[in-house]
């Protein structure tokens, strides 16, 4: 399959940096790091390939995190079982909002809306409802055991989020070599054709959204696991919407390695900006908003996309095809 | 990069206070290694007040150890605090924790949020570091087991039958007048939480709820709210809600003239807040809180004070009860004569420390819970905060039912 060389290689890399012996504050950097990488390659499923911006994907993550830690808690169930059910039940809220929506006709901003509406009802059901732990959340308890999906030391959770980010970079190269990524993509590009042209438009939307609620749902479990710690703040609010969503448009949208690359660099611009401002409280933040306004100023195709024409005008020509360069910007 | 900070906010201040004298040491550290310290709360984020006011006490408790000489067990080593910022998440406390560590802390003093210190604290005990919660009120922090967590401040179940006790005992002292009650909270983790409890238990104690109302956090209007209390007409109004939504209600109730008997709060988010009562004095007034306070009768406390109102801030309890926490974590590892993270919990596991400034006596943990930690009843009287309950911290009697301007 053409592509899955340079994800190998990538993720090949990547998971030899814990032999390096590097610090426990870098790896929980770079599992923070990865946790939005996935999230993010999941809103890119349905954001980037399939041009519907989702501003609720909170929705999945919560729902996959949500489910985990309950199973665990109330239920006894292995945290491994309990992760696996926590992607399952993602994905079919996934097909329940989409379903929703898609029959509904709701394109561009109003589906941005009403999935934002939707993790916002989430986000109060769980604050009020006793099974979430209501406004206090649920606290895993710790078990620091392999079998309970808990370690001791930071490095295999590490390996772990880097073979979910993996699993999902070769989903998402695997649909852009596939017929179906052709129709999303041609759903991207003019709804109403790819109607004429005999696309099941609904059903493509549709298969999106649940691989992508999938793959959120799974960042959701992972984040329980590793916290062990889960409030419906946490869980449904904004800030992991908005995260899934910063990660993909900052690295290119609609590209494989966009949310990768998009999450690395809006962390480590985090980071850096709190390392320079030192213990000025919210001084980083306004130095980190100020940049990514910036990045989006400068580079409205991200950072894959930059990397793409600097490579074109290497070369010297145009790249053949350009099937990653989206052009959904306008719901936004 | 916090220690050089730190070390230069601390020179510059106490020279502005003309004391440089005593501070000097703590800048030159000539003496043995300093022990490291870890100091974490939300300064910037949604808690940030909260937080900055807590980082605030913490570091004062340094500068007065230091200023009197360090661990002495350790040869006059000073403290050194490695300031974090939680942002107001758990995973930034998390992260934190992690760089606290890496940067080879003794121990780690705050939180201030539950879920804060839930996330925190259990990070650390991956690492055996003693962990002192400075106020997180949820009770599950002492209940999970962890051999490093440490809780000086009261929990929320003392907190809520601390409330209930002293309300029946002021209603009766002033004759029983009040008999309804209305209860407006927030619907988070705190005020949701606190409201069902109330509900709960106060019709057991002779008091009839009229109506609950829930708000969300922020909420930018009461006018609603404020209508439905007059039109139900109840003896009291219990308010469980966070800083701003607070001083709102309590404004909008005072614009629409409705007096009940009595407002009676728990952890009222402004009811025992110096900045309410200097800024909407009117507004405050006979408002009762069942809250964390400092003793009143202690002259420690009341100098404290002083200091913090001469750098013109307000002497919240997020400072007090971080002071508190750092001056029992320095007697802990005082007596460990340590800076070993095994022998400090073993020290804060049997600590007896008294030197603080709340009214709680002598500490003593049972797993990891304080138990004399309580909180106690404030009223706004006369533009001031005085303490009503329990009697030997009092500096007021209770003025209830409120008269009627």
């Amino acid at each position: 399959m053409k592509g899955v060389g340079t994800i190998l290689v990538v993720a090949a890399l990547l998971a030899a940096v814990p032999l390096f012996g590097v610090s426990n504050v870098t790896l929980n950097f770079l599992v923070t790091a990865l946790i939005i990488a996935l999230a993010g390659q999941g809103w890119n499923v349905l954001g980037g390939y399939g041009g519907q911006y989702s501003f609720g994907h909170a929705a999945f993550f919560g729902t996959g995190a949500y489910v985990s830690a309950i199973l665990q808690l109330r239920y006894g169930v292995n945290a491994w079982i309990a992760f696996a059910a926590g992607i399952g039940a993602g994905a079919l809220a996934g097909a329940i909002i989409g379903g929703l929506s898609f029959r509904s006709g709701l394109r561009g901003s109003y589906f941005a809306l009403v999935t934002l509406a939707f993790a916002e009802v989430l986000r109060i059901l769980a604050s009020v409802t006793p099974i979430t732990g209501a406004g206090v959340g649920l606290l895993v308890k710790l078990d620091l055991r392999p079998e309970a999906f808990q370690f001791q030391s930071r490095v295999p959770f590490y390996w772990i989020i880097l073979a979910l980010v993996t699993v999902s970079l070769l989903i998402v190269r695997a649909i852009e070599n596939s017929r179906f990524g052709a129709y999303l993509v041609a759903v991207r590009e003019n709804e109403e054709a790819a109607k004429a042209l005999g696309v099941n438009v609904i059903a493509v939307k549709l298969g999106a959204m649940v691989i992508s609620a999938a793959i959120v749902a799974a960042a959701g479990g992972f984040y329980v696991q590793y916290f062990l710690f889960i409030d419906a703040g946490i869980a449904y609010g904004p800030w992991i919407s908005i995260e899934a969503l910063l990660a993909p448009i900052i690295g290119g949208v609609g590209t494989v390695f966009g949310p990768l690359l998009g999450a690395l660099v809006v962390k480590v611009l985090g980071e850096a900006a709190k390392l320079v401002t030192g213990d000025a409280p919210g001084l980083d933040l306004m130095i980190y908003g100020g940049v990514l306004v910036l990045v989006i100023a400068l580079a409205p195709r991200g950072i894959a996309g930059v990397v793409a024409d600097l490579r074109a005008r290497i070369v010297r020509r145009k790249p053949e095809a350009k099937p990653e360069q989206p052009t959904a910007g306008h719901h936004v | 990069m916090s220690l050089n900070r730190l070390n230069r906010r601390t020179f510059l201040q106490s020279t502005a206070l003309g004391a440089a004298v005593i501070a000097a040491p703590s800048v030159l550290r000539a003496q043995g290694a300093p022990v490291k310290v870890g100091i974490l709360h939300p300064v910037s984020g949604a808690l940030s007040y909260s937080g900055q006011q807590g980082r605030l006490g913490a570091q004062m408790a340094v500068d007065a150890i230091n200023a009197a000489g360090g661990i002495k067990a350790l040869g006059g080593a000073k403290i050194e605090a490695i300031l974090g910022d939680a942002q107001s998440t758990p995973e930034g406390g998390n992260a934190e924790v992690e760089k606290m560590n890496s940067a080879g802390v003794s121990a780690i003093v705050g939180g201030y949020a539950s879920s804060i210190c839930l996330s925190a604290s259990q990070t650390a005990a991956r690492y055996d570091l003693p962990y002192v919660v400075d106020v997180g009120v949820v009770d599950s922090i002492v209940t999970r087991g962890l051999k490093n967590t440490f809780r000086f401040g009261p929990g929320f179940g003392v907190i809520a039958k601390t409330a209930l006790d002293n309300l029946v005992a002021i209603n009766e002292a002033a004759g029983k007048p009040a008999k309804t009650v209305m209860i407006v909270h927030e619907d988070s983790a705190f005020g949701a939480g606190l409201a069902k409890l109330l509900n709960a238990q106060l019709p057991e104690r002779g008091f009839q709820i009229l109506e609950t109302i829930a708000h969300p956090t922020p909420t930018r209007d009461f006018n609603n709210v404020a209508l439905k209390i007059k039109a139900q007409n109840p003896d009291i109004v219990i308010p469980a809600n966070y800083y701003n939504e607070y001083v709102l209600l309590a404004r909008t109730m005072q614009q629409q003239r409705i007096r009940p008997k009595g407002i009676y709060s728990v952890l009222g988010g402004a009811a025992s807040s110096y900045k309410f009562v200097k800024e909407f004095p009117d507004a405050a007034e006979y408002i009762m809180d069942c809250n964390h306070w400092f003793d009143p009768k202690n002259p420690k406390a009341q100098e404290l004070k002083k200091q913090v109102e001469a750098k013109g801030q307000f002497y919240t309890y997020e400072v007090y009860m971080n002071y508190s926490c750092v001056l029992l974590l320095a007697d802990a590892i005082e007596r460990a004569a340590s800076t070993d993270r095994a022998k400090i919990i073993g020290a804060l596991e049997s600590s007896t420390f008294s030197g603080h400034v709340m009214p709680y006596g002598p500490t003593k943990f049972v797993n990891g819970q304080n138990q004399g930690a309580a909180p106690v009843n404030t009223q706004v009287l006369k533009k001031d905060i005085e303490v009503i309950l329990p009697a030997a911290f009092a500096s007021a009697k209770a003025v209830f039912p409120m008269p009627r301007a």
